[in-house]
């Protein structure tokens, strides 16, 4: 009964009696069903399933978070000096408790748990990950630890995916889709951007374009923010400026936003490579406190003057973009958000990065096109744009994702006047972070945490072999099928190797060893065409551009595969042999 | 049997059509829970939101800008859409002159609702202090058509005379008139509203207009100097000198710190007397008066000398008027101006064409010259 070990035909099929007659043909019925229980259809139902329960599980994550926020910091914009320094120190210790005791698997953002389950767990996600992480992660986030709700709800998603899948008996092979499908229910209901979402699956979690998966992802996130959007409305997380761009100089003004942005982002995640082992280094019973005094400090920074650090700050940001701040409050915001994120995250208070990359994103691109404004008037345009501009710069920079925070900040802006300063500031932003701190940030947790799960950044970037590049001049004559077996042998004679390619007529190839026509001749077939002798089975030819992993299909089958011209079939560019394509991973692995 | 049953029961709760349909029914059940947090949600933000707002209103109303922008942002927090949280917020924030972002409440609102007034006028009263003339018109006029939650009638007449201060500040006076036109059709006899009115029109140098709106106002109260000194303004600039020395000499009555009246008033007084063409004079007191007008008109002549070559307007040069002026002297005596009421005319000609001449060239005149200039724009020169 398990589809994992049967097929579900066989499980449609099964010598069960039915208590009723069925009103329509038995075959009818069970074809019907048959056809929409494939599994492959299943997992598009199963995944709106998904998409609606993650979008409900996030409107509730939210309401939890805004409670939580209510309950503990108050309901007023300013807030009372106690409550800034108790709310996230006390919390912190409620969450620690919680984690080391009952959740240990909600610590961090959730996007490394969630490719763990894709490439190690087979797809499996226990369920009280989820309930820790909804409330642990609330816990922090409402009582002002500066973390986000989005990788929270991405966890929660796969979480609720990963159940579902398992409840559901699908294969293995489904199983480990499953959890993408949830993430990017869970992102785009939290984000309220199913396009990034799904994006931002296929780029960090998935790591590949495939049409196996691309629908279900795109149907899940799509369902949850339909849900997400029912309950708490369709606006975006801010409102959003105009967007200007004054004149093509002013993209100049983007890039330095891009370099300044780039270097943030390694401040950013050095300060995660340096802070995090430091923590988790220390004796265990520190463990208990760490989150509470990282609490208390953040309560320190908000009593200072800065509460605008604490929590996920969206309502800071949307100012920053409508110019309440001055250029030098928004780049102290900036740096002091990178401290109180390093603090939370560091002590292993659950809760995600998004977030706070957007709110130091949007500072900075505030603060720089402010200061930009004062010196160059004439030049630069609104710092809303800037405050837009640098959310994707970080989300680049930090964050690693490029293709995902162009889109991020087209959804969320909805103007697509904003592309070309987006490109230029995350080019900038991505290529300085990645020569600067050559492993990105997920990559980097994972490697912390003892894991060894794939880096979609380096996969993006690796280098793929091809066909031509193991393809080896053809030094022995080629033969033709037309000729007859003595002309053939007599060019034979002539060859280094046994096997010889024969080129056919129209087209095709085959090969003859030098003993086969010998053999032929002997039996009086010399006169004969040699075409009509060979096998009906031709050899299959490759293309120079192909991946080389495709010749491996054939190698081992074929001493010889031809390599030819796309515009001539008949056009030989090289020959690749088994012994070829070995040599050249070996040479390949040894760098 | 019980046995097969317990079987048959769990083959079926394994069928996929089965487990979909149950999670259907839990996803119904979660649903309608989720409905039931959210209704608490919302009710619980709103009553905050409310609670943040009338906080927010009381510190407005009493001009406490700072705290009512915090207690507005608050209530936001709470109902970020809310229409008029953000109004309020815009208005405290105006009140605080942190236009920028107001403006960016303000448009958010007018995408929702275009036909505003509050939010029409609030936008264009941005856009004028910015500068922005064309978008605060068009703000404006939207303000002027728009609905009003009350006193419709009295906050469209408002935006209109903001509208109209506007036009004149960038000097569209043609525009600025026809508003005001349309206005002094809907403001009836209300005195202050028509010295407004009036004051408008005379910036919009609609001279005939200003009078009717003072004379009217007038009506209500014969001795508001503002009025008198606008209505005798406009009688003057409009030529009609007789009752602009009426309704300026009781301005300057009324009001002796008036200095503008009676500096207008003099000027009046002297078109008056130095008219010669004015009726009910005698022939010897028009003689007089010709006379001194072509003394004063020499004596023009001679402070404002011409190269020879200039001729401003095309005929004589001014070598040849000075001619002509002592060619004429002879003649300008009480005994041939008496008896030829043609050499009055020609010697009026030639004062006119001496003032009008060097009022190009040197510049507008003062005193009598002034009033030689003005009695030739009456008489049609």
């Amino acid at each position: 009964m398990d589809l994992q070990s049967n097929t579900e035909t066989e499980v449609l099929e099964e010598k069960v009696p039915l208590p009723k007659q069925p009103a329509m043909p038995l075959w009818t019925r069970k074809a019907l069903l048959r056809s929409v229980f494939r599994e492959d259809r299943f997992f598009l139902v199963l995944s709106v399933f998904i998409g609606i329960f993650s979008g409900l599980s996030v409107v509730c994550f939210r309401f939890a978070i805004d409670w939580a926020r209510i309950y503990l910091l108050g309901t007023g914009a300013v807030l009372s000096t106690s409550r800034l320094l108790l709310a996230p120190s006390l919390a912190g210790l409620v969450i620690a408790f919680l984690v080391i005791h009952f959740f240990p698997a909600t610590r961090g953002s959730g996007v490394n748990q969630t490719k763990a389950a894709l490439y190690i767990y087979n797809g499996h996600i226990p369920f009280r990950t989820a309930i820790g992480k909804f409330i642990t992660a609330a816990l922090a986030i409402g009582s002002g630890h500066s973390l986000g709700p989005e990788d929270p709800s991405l966890q929660i998603g796969a979480c609720l995916a990963s159940v579902l899948g398992r409840k559901m008996r699908l294969s293995r092979d489904r199983m480990r889709l499953i959890a993408p499908v949830g993430a990017a229910a869970g992102l785009a209901a939290a984000f309220n951007a199913p396009i990034s979402a799904v994006l931002f699956v296929i780029e960090e979690v998935i790591g590949r374009w495939t049409a196996g998966i691309l629908g279900s992802v795109v149907l899940s996130a799509v369902s949850s923010v339909v849900v997400m959007r029912w309950f708490l409305g369709s606006e975006s997380l801010f409102r959003i400026p105009a967007v200007e761009l004054k004149r093509p100089s002013e993209l100049l003004a983007y890039a330095i936003l891009g370099v300044v942005g780039g270097l943030a982002s390694v401040a950013f995640s050095s300060g995660i490579a340096t802070l995090r082992p430091w923590c988790k280094s220390l004796p265990r019973w520190t463990q208990y406190f760490q989150p509470a005094i990282a609490g208390l400090l953040i309560g320190v920074i908000a009593v200072l003057g800065f509460p605008q650090v604490m929590g996920a700050g969206y309502e800071y940001m949307d100012q920053a973009m409508h110019g309440q701040f001055t250029w030098q409050f928004l780049a102290i915001l900036a740096g002091l958000k990178i401290i109180a994120t390093l603090l939370s995250f560091a002590s292993g208070t659950p809760g995600g990065m998004f977030a706070p990359t957007l709110f130091i994103g949007a500072m900075l691109g505030a603060a720089v096109g402010g200061a930009q404004h004062v010196l160059l008037p004439h030049l630069t345009g609104s710092p809303g744009t800037y405050a837009l501009v640098g959310m994707g710069v970080l989300f680049a920079g930090f964050l690693r994702a490029p293709m995902t925070s162009v889109f991020m900040v087209l959804e969320v802006s909805g103007n697509y006047s904003i592309i070309v300063p987006v490109i230029i500031a995350n080019t900038f932003a991505y290529v300085i972070a990645r020569g600067l701190q050559p492993i990105a940030i997920f990559d980097l947790l994972t490697r912390q945490d003892g894991l060894d799960l794939p880096s979609m950044e380096e996969q993006r970037e690796e280098d793929v072999l091809h066909v031509e590049d193991a393809m080896q001049p053809v030094e022995d004559p080629v033969l033709d099928g037309e000729e007859t077996v003595d002309q053939s042998l007599q060019k034979a004679a002539r060859a280094k190797n046994h096997q010889l390619l024969v080129r056919l007529s129209p087209s095709g190839w085959s090969i003859v060893t030098r003993q086969e026509l010998e053999s032929m001749s002997s039996q009086g077939k010399g006169a004969a065409n040699l075409g009509s002798l060979l096998p009906i089975l031709q050899v299959p030819h490759l293309h120079p551009d192909y991946p080389l992993e495709t010749a491996l299909r054939y190698v081992d089958r074929w001493p010889l595969v031809p390599v030819v011209s796309r515009a001539d079939f008949r056009q030989l560019e090289g020959v690749v042999s088994e012994r070829n394509v070995l040599a050249r991973y070996r040479e390949f692995g040894e760098g | 049997m019980p046995e097969t049953r317990y079987f048959n029961l769990r083959y079926y709760l394994r069928q996929q059509p089965v487990m979909l349909a149950s999670l259907s029914v839990l996803l119904v059940i979660f649903f309608l829970f989720v409905t039931g947090l959210s209704q608490a949600y919302h009710a619980q933000r709103q009553a905050l939101g409310t609670r943040w707002f009338n906080r927010g209103v009381a510190d407005l109303n009493a001009q406490n800008f700072a705290a009512a922008v915090t207690e507005f942002r608050t209530a936001l927090l709470y109902s970020r859409d809310d229409y008029q949280y953000q109004l309020n917020l815009a208005e405290a924030l105006i009140g605080m002159k942190h236009t920028g972002e107001a403006s960016a409440y303000l448009l958010n609102l007018w995408e929702r609702e275009p036909e505003d007034g509050l939010v029409n006028l609030e936008l264009a009263r941005i856009a004028a202090q910015q500068k922005q003339t064309k978008e605060g018109v068009r703000y404006y006029h939207d303000a002027v058509y728009a609905a009003w939650s009350s006193d419709q009638e009295w906050k469209r007449r408002d935006a209109r005379f903001e509208l109209i201060e506007l036009l004149l500040q960038i000097g569209d006076k043609a525009q600025a008139q026809a508003e005001l036109i349309a206005l002094s059709e809907n403001v009836g006899d209300d005195p202050t509203q028509q010295e407004r009115i009036g004051d408008l029109f005379l910036r919009a140098q609609d001279y005939d207009h200003a009078l009717a709106a003072y004379r009217v106002s007038l009506r209500s109260d014969r001795h508001n100097e503002a009025d008198l000194a606008g209505a005798g303004y406009a009688a003057f600039e409009l030529g009609q000198y007789s009752p602009a020395e009426h309704y300026l000499e009781a301005a300057v009555a009324y009001d002796p710190k008036d200095t503008e009246s009676a500096e207008r008033l003099k000027m009046t007084n002297m078109v008056l007397h130095m008219d010669p063409f004015r009726r009910q004079i005698s022939a010897e007191e028009r003689s007089q008066t010709v006379i001194d007008a072509f003394t004063t008109a020499g004596q023009r002549l001679k402070a404002c000398p011409v190269p020879k070559s200039a001729s401003p307007l095309g005929g004589g040069s001014q070598d040849s008027l000075s001619e002509e002026w002592a060619a004429m002297k002879p003649k300008i005596n009480e005994t041939r101006l008496r008896g030829n009421p043609e050499l009055v005319d020609s010697a009026m000609d030639l004062v006119f064409r001496i003032e009008r001449q060097t009022n190009i060239l040197c510049g507008p005149p003062t005193g009598p010259d002034m009033a030689l200039l003005l009695i030739a724009k009456t008489q049609g020169f």
